[in-house]
């Protein structure tokens, strides 16, 4: 088992923050308090990059869901990034997909 | 060295015994002197206790004169009324038996009332008849003693208070554990029903396995009649671990029951579930979910067969092995975690069951247990399909017992709450199974 690594940069959209490991019961709230401190302007993009995560169970998902609503609260906007395909098939399961906004990359095309 | 030559010398010894003599007067002047004198006390008594004589140290040890004690008082009158008494009923009579007494403990009473301990020997002295004539007696001062045996005294007491008190505080954890478990117990059965009731012309089985040691689990299920013939089930998952996991499970599943009675199709029952959750926890910033399976069963006969509709929230889909073997999944696309949104979509579905065929929901600890060498990949939706086709077709029972070893194969990769529940039609309902094995 791997710890997670939380990297955050800023774009011109938006903070991008990297989410790499295990997002998991132990985890999941670093992930909630990095999010809550986060500053979001109104109409900017926050991404979550999701390319190195390895694990999500669903606390994780919680941790998702907690981004999405301080997104959706400063009337910012939430996007899952490079989301891995046993996440994906959760999501898929939970009938989440339709709910997050998913892209293939971080980059903005 | 040695002495050479053959007989004593007896100028030498000569020598020596004037030397020895003379050394002896210089330090003691006489045998009373060492008598009345002497590091310890002596004191003769007749055969009726009566002192006849008695030495100085003693007398300044009691702190009395010599003319009230000799010829006046007896012996057993120096001791305390304890060694008085310990004197009648043992000294003296072991004494005139035995004829010789070494290192008694006994407590004698000074002239101002304090109390010395001692150690008493005495012998008694023979006539040339055999006739006991006199009581001789030495008396050791033994306070310091005593005070060392009283310290042990205190020190084994000391002891005995703290291992009596080490026995009561782990008495008191003992309670207190007992007292957690059992109000853990009492949250347990708020949780899950202690028993699946008997449903007529259904088979039910079910299997719980909980991650946390407290056995406060995230995982639940539930089975009760909606008392028109018909009955409701569920089976989810909440979010999370542990004693809020758990409170979130008591708060779904007495939702779900309240509901099934005011509204029991499934739809409403999830979207009761839905709105109950979303305003307690997600409309505050603390989203919290569960994913569940709503079912609504009636049970067939005449010629009806048993049907089953379902509604899921986010829920890996309901599966159902028939009796003519293979799988059918019941997949439930468009449902939705309960509790995140505030207008969730439910999906629906609805099956028959043959009999033979058996109903299985599960969560997903057993899709998601960690597998292989390194534990690093997951069992999976897939596995799973294959081996329930290889089981097929399986009664509730039986199927549940297959999956329970299943779990169990998992060991260590199983880290998550698992529940099953099987809804099985018998193949033959009208005829009663054997109760026993036929004889050999």
């Amino acid at each position: 088992m791997s710890p997670l690594r939380l990297t955050h940069r800023d774009t011109a959209a938006g903070p991008v923050l990297l989410v790499a490991g295990e997002l998991d019961f132990v985890h999941a709230a670093e992930l909630r308090r990095r999010v809550e401190r986060l500053v979001l302007h109104r109409g900017q993009c926050l991404v979550l990059d999701l390319s190195g995560l390895e694990f999500c169970d669903s606390t994780g998902i919680t941790a998702l869901l907690a981004a999405r609503q301080r997104t959706l609260a400063a009337d910012a906007e939430l996007v899952l990034a490079a989301v891995p395909s046993h996440l994906e098939r959760i999501l898929t399961i939970v009938g989440l997909v339709r709910v997050f906004t998913l892209r293939a990359t971080a980059e903005d095309e | 060295m040695s002495r050479t030559g053959e007989g004593p010398e007896p100028s030498r010894d000569g020598d020596r015994d004037h030397t020895h003599v003379a050394f002896s007067a210089l330090l003691e002047d006489s045998a009373e002197e060492l008598y009345e004198s002497a590091p310890c006390g002596y004191l003769s008594t007749l055969m009726d206790g009566t002192i006849a004589k008695i030495n100085t140290t003693l007398l300044n040890w009691l702190g009395l004169d010599r003319e009230d004690v000799v010829g006046r008082r007896r012996f057993v009158d120096l001791l305390t009324v304890g060694g008085k008494l310990y004197h009648e009923t043992h000294f003296a009579p072991l004494l005139r038996m035995q004829g010789e007494l070494r290192g008694i403990a006994l407590e004698m009473r000074t002239a101002r009332g304090a109390r010395l301990a001692v150690l008493v020997s005495s012998t008694v002295k023979f006539g040339s008849e055999g006739d006991p004539l006199l009581i001789r007696t030495s008396v050791f001062d033994a306070s310091d003693r005593r005070a060392y045996e009283e310290e042990l005294l205190r020190r084994r007491k000391e002891a005995e208070q703290a291992r009596a008190e080490a026995e009561a505080a782990h008495r008191q954890a003992e309670a207190d554990r007992q007292r957690l478990a059992d109000a853990l117990a009492v949250l347990q059965r708020s949780l899950l029903p202690e028993t699946l009731p008997r449903l007529p012309g259904v088979e039910t089985a079910v299997h719980y396995h909980t991650a946390s040691p407290d056995r406060l689990g995230g995982d639940f299920y539930d089975l009760f009649p909606l008392g028109d013939g018909r009955w409701a089930f569920f089976l989810g998952d909440v979010c999370g671990k542990g004693p809020e996991a758990a409170s979130l499970t008591s708060l779904t599943r007495h939702t779900l029951r309240t509901s099934a009675h005011h509204d029991p199709a499934p739809v409403a029952a999830l979207t009761t579930l839905n709105t109950v959750l979303h305003e307690r926890y997600s409309a505050s910033g603390d989203p919290r979910y569960c994913t569940v399976v709503y079912g609504v069963l009636e049970p067939g006969g005449e010629g009806r067969p048993t049907t089953v509709q379902l509604a899921s929230g986010g829920h890996p889909p309901a599966l159902v092995l028939r009796a003519g073997g293979g799988v059918d999944l019941l997949p439930t696309p468009g449902g939705l975690l309960v509790g995140v949104l505030p207008n969730a979509p439910v999906a629906t579905t609805r099956t028959t069951l043959a009999p033979g065929d058996t109903l299985l929901l599960y969560t997903d600890g057993l899709t998601e247990a960690r597998t292989g060498p390194t534990r690093a990949s997951l069992y999976g939706e897939d596995a799973l399909y294959a081996f329930l086709a290889a089981q097929a077709p399986a009664t509730a029972q039986e199927l549940v017992t297959a999956l329970t070893g299943l779990l169990k194969g998992f060991g260590e990769g199983l880290d998550d709450d698992a529940a099953l529940l099987a809804l099985g039609v018998p193949d033959t309902p009208a005829h009663p199974l054997p109760v026993s094995d036929p004889p050999r």
